[in-house]
């Protein structure tokens, strides 16, 4: 169970928080189709920075000394990073849609097409090979929270909460869960969030009332572009080794999809987040998942073909499309350039 | 003017980035000794590359098959003053033959004196190239002859090496076993270390008179590439009480050596000694691909290339072209001594190893579960 849990969370966080980026641009009128070229991005410039920092003395003692404040500390940089130069990146889609007035659809497939060739083109250039990787060490020994890092012998036992919730996670995890609750609570309680869902339902109805239509634009898609190169980087730190392969299977348009499935609604798209990431989660691991704790592994056991367990996220995604798409509502003006002639 | 700001900044973000780059590869170059300390890319004075290399699918920098294979090249290349060079297939993973045809016949154009090719899957791409240019030698790591003089097949005898592997870690005492194989169970070369890491584990367990369980799958390594679901898979088996992974396959170890770090677990490497990789690492099932690589280079230059050219030749214990590091042993258990001991038995042919994978895998082991995934 505990290590269903955890799993879990290592799926669902990038894509919660990446459809949460996307809920920005969209609420603010842009449709963000970039974000899977967005996390590329930003899972590359973290990766970068994450080597950049282990090459400087300070802190590959801090490694050696398992001194996890100046490691954590590096996490979070490194995630800051990748938020700030995925919000440059994201100003691309936001010049073309916003001042040019271009398509959305198609601004957003450019940086799609234009990420994985710009960070593979880097990488190869920084490390002459297809995979841009830590300098030394893997991602578990520097970055995650395990027992030994609080020097706790390994057989204490915890209890279920300590265990799967303090026991082998990454802070990341958690960073983003909060950023998820603070975003999804600026957008809908504060002023600042009404303006910037009302440019994307109504504009030329917000700029009756003063608000600046295009600032509210380029708000959103660049919280949409930190919040997406964050996600990358957190997708590669937790689940791929902190490696930047200029590809992160997929992640981002399952984000959209996530998002239209959560109705463009956080709370639903915590909802969807985690249902697609379990049954990720039970695809890749269904041989060695323990739910009750006996020691038999119920699906392995069961005459079900693996591939049926592969299939298992789509399917799902699929029938529960079908059920909520009649009751999906996408914000009304997105994808249409603002004209402030055109009342 | 709004054109040209949206270049100005596109063009700003790439030269701040490549910037950066170049400040992490100086970072990385001239640490350690031996083919390390040999740089990847060299340029030559006449723009002429006589050793040239062709990688498998994976990365050149893989920390195994390629890098070992290429680290015999550049060896050879730097002791005799012969320029050299590789050449990456294109399409990555996806390469195809004609891709792989593309890279030998440009590695030729560029002046090869011979031709190192890793992997099996070059084979139908070499035997156009090889015919299109009998003059040059091809040496075909992991391969057997394909019915050309020029073409010198060299494979290894894996099954040996993932016996001593299998054998050692029973040794020691681990109880639980896993076993993940790269190219989706399709290539011989992997599937010869499973075969013999079942063997060797079976054997072993026998003498101690118990029974030890194995996992055994095919699945995420077919390109053997990390993935996440590779990690996700590995973490279950360790967190399920498997102790100890033998990750078969290239790039695959970051995502086996992962989920190891994750859950203290620990892992056998592959093709060449990875303990430098991860503390995880307990030991590595090697095959000599750097020093058979020096070897038939040598026989290029010598003049005596035509004793193996046409043929297939299968290195084996015998040959010392396979086994476990010794100089890095971390076990505790199963000593150094009783290694030897076993390697001499290979040798001399009182222990056997079959080589057999594709009718002896699911047979009934005595003394292992083996759990095919």
């Amino acid at each position: 169970m505990t290590f269903l849990i955890q799993q879990t969370l290592l799926y669902a966080v990038p894509l919660l928080l990446v459809a949460l980026a996307g809920v920005f641009a969209e609420r603010s009128g842009i449709i963000n189709l970039a974000l899977e070229g967005i996390m590329i991005f930003g899972a590359f410039v973290g990766v970068l920075f994450v080597r950049l920092m282990q090459g400087i003395p300070f802190f590959q003692n801090a490694a050696a000394s398992k001194n996890w404040l100046a490691l954590q500390g590096m996490e979070l940089l490194a995630m800051l990073a990748a938020a700030a130069l995925g919000a440059v990146f994201s100003l691309l889609l936001s010049f073309a849609s916003v001042n040019l007035k271009a398509d959305q659809t198609i601004g957003g497939t450019a940086l799609n097409l234009m990420a994985p060739a710009l960070v593979l083109f880097l990488i190869r250039v920084i490390a002459n090979q297809n995979t841009l990787g830590m300098e030394r060490g893997d991602a578990s020994s520097w970055f995650m929270i395990k027992k030994s890092t609080f020097g706790v012998e390994r057989g204490t036992d915890w209890g279920f909460f300590g265990e799967t919730f303090a026991n082998q996670v990454y802070l990341a995890t958690y960073v983003c869960i909060l950023l998820f609750v603070v975003l999804s609570i600026l957008l809908y309680k504060t002023k600042f969030g009404l303006r910037l869902r009302s440019c994307g339902e109504n504009p030329q109805a917000a700029d009756s009332l003063g608000i600046n239509v295009y600032k509210m634009r380029y708000a959103g898609t660049t919280i949409s572009g930190a919040l997406a190169g964050m996600g990358g980087f957190v997708y590669a730190l937790t689940t791929a080794n902190c490696a930047a392969t200029g590809d992160v299977a997929g992640f981002g348009f399952l984000a959209l999809a996530v998002m239209i499935f959560g109705n463009w609604k956080p709370l639903n798209i915590a909802g969807a987040a985690l249902l697609f990431g379990l049954f990720k989660c039970i695809a890749a691991a269904y041989a060695s998942i323990d739910i009750n704790g006996d020691g038999v592994c119920m699906l392995a056991t069961a005459p079900i073909s693996a591939h049926f367990y592969r299939m298992m996220p789509y399917i799902i995604t699929l029938v529960v499309l079908a059920f909520t798409s009649k009751k999906s509502r996408a914000p009304k003006a997105e994808g249409i350039p603002y004209d402030k002639g055109q009342r | 003017m709004k054109k040209f700001l949206a270049m100005l900044l596109a063009m700003t973000m790439m030269f701040s980035l490549a910037a950066c780059g170049n400040g992490g590869d100086n970072g990385t170059d001239n640490k350690g000794g031996g083919a390390d300390a040999i740089p990847d890319t060299m340029t030559s004075e006449d723009g002429k590359y006589q050793v040239a290399f062709i990688t498998d699918v994976g990365q050149l920098k893989d920390k195994s098959f390629n890098q070992g294979t290429f680290d015999g090249v550049k060896l050879y290349a730097d002791a005799n003053n012969k320029s050299y060079k590789y050449y990456q297939p294109a399409n990555g993973d996806q390469a195809t033959d004609d891709d792989r045809y593309d890279a030998m016949k440009a590695a030729v154009e560029g002046g090869a004196e011979v031709v190192v090719c890793a992997g099996f899957m070059q084979e139908a791409a070499l035997k156009k190239a090889a015919a299109e240019f009998p003059d040059v030698p091809f040496v075909f790591i992991d391969g057997y002859p394909v019915g050309l003089d020029n073409v010198a097949g060299i494979s290894f005898q894996e099954e040996q090496s993932g016996y001593l592997a299998g054998y050692a870690v029973v040794k020691e005492g681990y109880e639980k076993l896993g076993f993940t194989g790269g190219g989706g169970g399709t290539n011989p070369a992997c599937c010869r270390f499973g075969y013999g890491f079942v063997q060797g584990a079976n054997d072993a367990a026998k003498e101690l008179n118990k029974t030890v369980e194995m996992n055994y799958s095919w699945e995420f390594g077919a390109t053997f590439s990390a993935s996440t679901e590779l990690q996700t898979q590995i973490s279950g088996w360790y967190s399920n009480g498997t102790e100890i992974v033998f990750a078969c396959g290239g790039s695959m170890f970051q995502s086996v050596a992962a989920a190891a770090g994750a859950n203290d677990g620990l892992v056998v490497g592959v093709d060449v000694d990875q303990s430098a990789e991860s503390d995880a690492v307990v030991t590595s099932a090697m095959k000599g691909l750097s020093s058979a690589v020096q070897w038939a280079v040598a026989k290029v230059y010598d003049g005596t290339f035509s004793d193996i050219g046409g043929t297939g030749t299968a290195l084996g214990a015998k040959d010392d072209a396979v086994g476990l590091p010794t100089a890095t042993w971390s076990m505790k258990t199963y000593k150094v001594e009783d290694y030897e001991k076993l390697l001499a038995g290979i040798k001399d042919g009182s222990v056997s190893v079959d080589a057999d994978y594709e009718t002896g895998l699911e047979q009934d082991w005595s003394n292992v579960t083996l759990n095919i995934i």
